[in-house]
């Protein structure tokens, strides 16, 4: 997908605007954000946080032991008979899965969600393979309907009414009219189910790969992963190399942390185990089941301070949860992430040049980091980020003047007391409105009134004052 | 040098983060608490609370007798092995009623019915086993999941049942595919309208023996 985080500021100041997409997605993240609340804490709340605790562990030693964990996993999947190929960067990824489907003849492919299949393009590659594509989870499959990105890492049409999608669904597929978002689900069940049936090929990502035993680890509410991950005759799960996890107890507790954080559900309504191709006496499943660990710029934040990242386990409460997000829509953003975690991931990945304004786009509230499921402090690394902004050389002029005169007044005395003398009278002037470039400042706020003496007088007054007692 | 170990030796020269965690001595489980004292209990109503319909029978009998109405009218269903499936007569009975075992594939098949290995009481979770007479198919495309569990197989929780796994694990790792199904299947997607039966059965019945 083409980044476009430069235009965060533009794109936002038109997405704020569009009221019925900014509606569905105030509906949406609070129906989501609420429903996490109550199924992280079932069992009260010191047991949630001591859960988020035991998963944030969890996925801090498998970090810590990345390259080990990923030989075992690499070691114990070839052992169950599944093929284990690498990639450094999407040139690599999409010329690996482009081989696969050579080899196989394969025409059509059914895919399930994948984020990282968006950031290494692998539907652009195949079309221009004249190999159709599609998308199976539901919401993936109207945004391609569309011809939209996702605006959410779970909720792809977060920012559609169901209007929308019914106009979108009698346009494009020949739906008779409805309203009713049931007749609409059958309607795509029954259109994709002839596409389940006959694909060559299933893509799928990889939510969990447990290194102890080498196993594949999906979760899906709607079934479209199970049908793509046992229909084709081939299947291939994209999986990020940071997706790695030491054992199966890890692995238990992620499972569910993860249905809690996404979708406030205490476990997935499909949790799958992959562990290898159909077995001889197997009655059915797909012969031959790739994985590609892809790499991808994941191995350049590993050593920097900013490898805690590399926990995320795309749940997206940090997106539902996240005052910014929720003014702006995911679009906004400019690239595959969006929220709290395409903020700090966006420029890591792709070079803070080309996504610059995505650190400054959060009010610091802290919500995201309160919300994360493994506990990541996305506050710490947006600030860290705007300090590189700023040693790199991508600043502002007139902030940078700024930001050096408010620290210049507040080094010296003198220039203090002079400064807040001169502000007192300024704003006998312009009022509680800031003027000028300052008055986007102001536009939905008052300026504090200052007080009529400062403290440094009121000190002095009355130190003279005891003097000449 | 092959991509691998360019990756690997990115990572494995870098300074190694987070040395200060320690390792995990004992696991908290994801449910601290179950409803009752009772796992079947439990299981019944966790699983119903997910919009499966559960019901218990004493006798095969009786539970063949609620499987049938279940069946209703349809004349074909796709079924597991039925060496596979812990309801001794339910064979006998389909055939007796002229009821036909087909594919799962098949044009208009709305009825799947399967074994359990083993339920987990704490999420309502049946976990199906993929292998020699179990397809995996039967619990999937059907619009209909008939699921015949025994009441030995409920365990307490997903990391109960993963812990007894680890007794053996290269017998878990030669299973190619394991589904733990909590539900029906179901979908928010369209403007967060809670919808069930999205791809996979929009119903799930387990008859508990």
């Amino acid at each position: 997908m083409q980044i476009e985080s430069n235009n965060f500021i533009p794109i936002s100041e038109i997405s704020v605007k569009n009221e019925q997409m900014i509606d569905a997605v105030r509906k949406g993240t609070n129906s989501a954000h609420t429903n996490r609340t109550k199924a992280m804490y079932i069992d009260g709340f010191e047991y949630g946080e001591a859960l988020r605790q035991q998963a944030a562990e969890a996925k801090r030693r498998a970090i810590r032991q990345l390259p080990e964990l990923l030989e075992r996993a690499e070691a114990n999947m070839q052992a169950n008979g599944i093929e284990v190929l690498w990639a450094v960067d999407r040139a690599e990824a999409q010329q690996l899965v482009r081989n696969i489907a050579r080899e196989h003849a394969v025409k059509r492919v059914a895919k399930s969600k994948s984020m990282l299949s968006e950031e290494l393009a692998i539907n652009d590659m195949l079309q221009a393979e004249n190999i159709e594509v599609v998308e199976t989870d539901l919401g993936e499959f109207i945004i391609q309907l569309a011809a939209e990105p996702p605006s959410h890492i779970i909720a792809p049409v977060i920012h559609k009414s169901k209007e929308a999608v019914r106009d979108l669904f009698m346009d494009t597929l020949g739906m008779e009219t409805t309203d009713d978002a049931q007749e609409m689900t059958f309607f795509a069940r029954q259109h994709l189910r002839e596409v389940f049936l006959s694909a060559d090929m299933g893509i799928s990502g990889g939510n969990f790969l447990i290194a102890e035993t080498g196993t594949i680890c999906l979760v899906t509410n709607e079934g479209n992963a199970r049908m793509v991950t046992t229909l084709p005759k081939v299947h291939v799960a994209l999986i990020g190399i940071e997706k790695v996890v030491e054992n199966l107890a890890d692995y238990a507790t992620l499972t569910q942390l993860i249905a809690r954080s996404a979708a406030g559900q205490p476990i997935a309504v499909y949790t799958h185990m992959i562990n290898g191709p159909k077995r001889d006496d197997d009655v059915d499943g797909p012969e031959k089941v790739y994985v590609i660990l892809v790499d991808n710029g994941r191995s350049n934040i590993y050593p920097t301070d900013y490898a805690e990242v590399l926990a995320c386990i795309r749940c997206g409460a940090c997106l539902n949860g996240c005052p910014v997000y929720r003014s702006t829509g995911g679009h906004a953003y400019g690239w595959v992430y969006s929220g709290p975690i395409g903020a700090v991931v966006t420029p890591l990945l792709n070079g803070l040049e080309n996504a610059r304004p995505l650190p400054h786009a959060s009010t610091l509230c802290g919500t995201c980091k309160s919300v994360c499921p493994v506990d990541i402090d996305l506050p710490r690394m947006l600030l860290d980020l705007r300090r590189d902004l700023v040693e790199a050389g991508h600043t502002q002029f007139l902030w940078d003047v700024g930001i050096k005169g408010w620290a210049m007044t507040h080094r010296s005395p003198q220039l203090y007391a002079l400064a807040g003398k001169a502000v007192r009278l300024g704003l006998r002037v312009t009022g509680d409105k800031l003027p000028g470039a300052l008055s986007g400042w102001t536009q939905y706020r008052e300026f504090p009134g200052f007080a009529p003496k400062s403290f440094h007088e009121l000190w002095r007054e009355r130190e003279t004052g005891k003097d000449n007692e | 040098m092959s991509s691998r170990k360019k990756i690997l030796g990115k990572l494995k020269s870098a300074r190694q983060p987070f040395v200060d965690i320690p390792t995990r001595e004992e696991y908290l489980p994801a449910f601290k608490t179950l409803p009752t004292d009772d796992l079947l209990t439990s299981f019944v109503q966790k699983a119903t609370a997910l919009a499966c319909q559960v019901a218990v029978y004493d006798t095969p009998e009786a539970a063949i007798q609620h499987v049938l109405k279940l069946i209703g009218n349809q004349k074909q269903v796709a079924a597991w092995d039925f060496e596979h499936i812990p309801l001794a007569g339910l064979e006998e009975a389909l055939v007796h009623a002229k009821i036909e075992r087909v594919e799962p594939q098949q044009l208009g098949v709305e009825i799947g019915i399967t074994g359990v290995d083993v339920a987990l009481a704490a999420s309502g979770s049946l976990v199906l086993k993929s292998g020699q007479g179990q397809g995996r198919q039967v619990s999937l495309l059907p619009y209909t999941h008939i699921a015949i569990l025994e009441k030995s197989k409920i365990v307490r929780d997903l990391e109960t049942w993963l812990r007894n796994e680890r007794t053996d694990l290269d017998a878990l790792r030669e299973i190619s595919k394991i589904n733990i199904i909590s539900g029906p299947s179901r979908t928010a997607d369209i403007a967060m309208t809670l919808v069930m039966g999205a791809h996979g059965p929009a119903q799930l019945h387990i008859t508990v023996i």
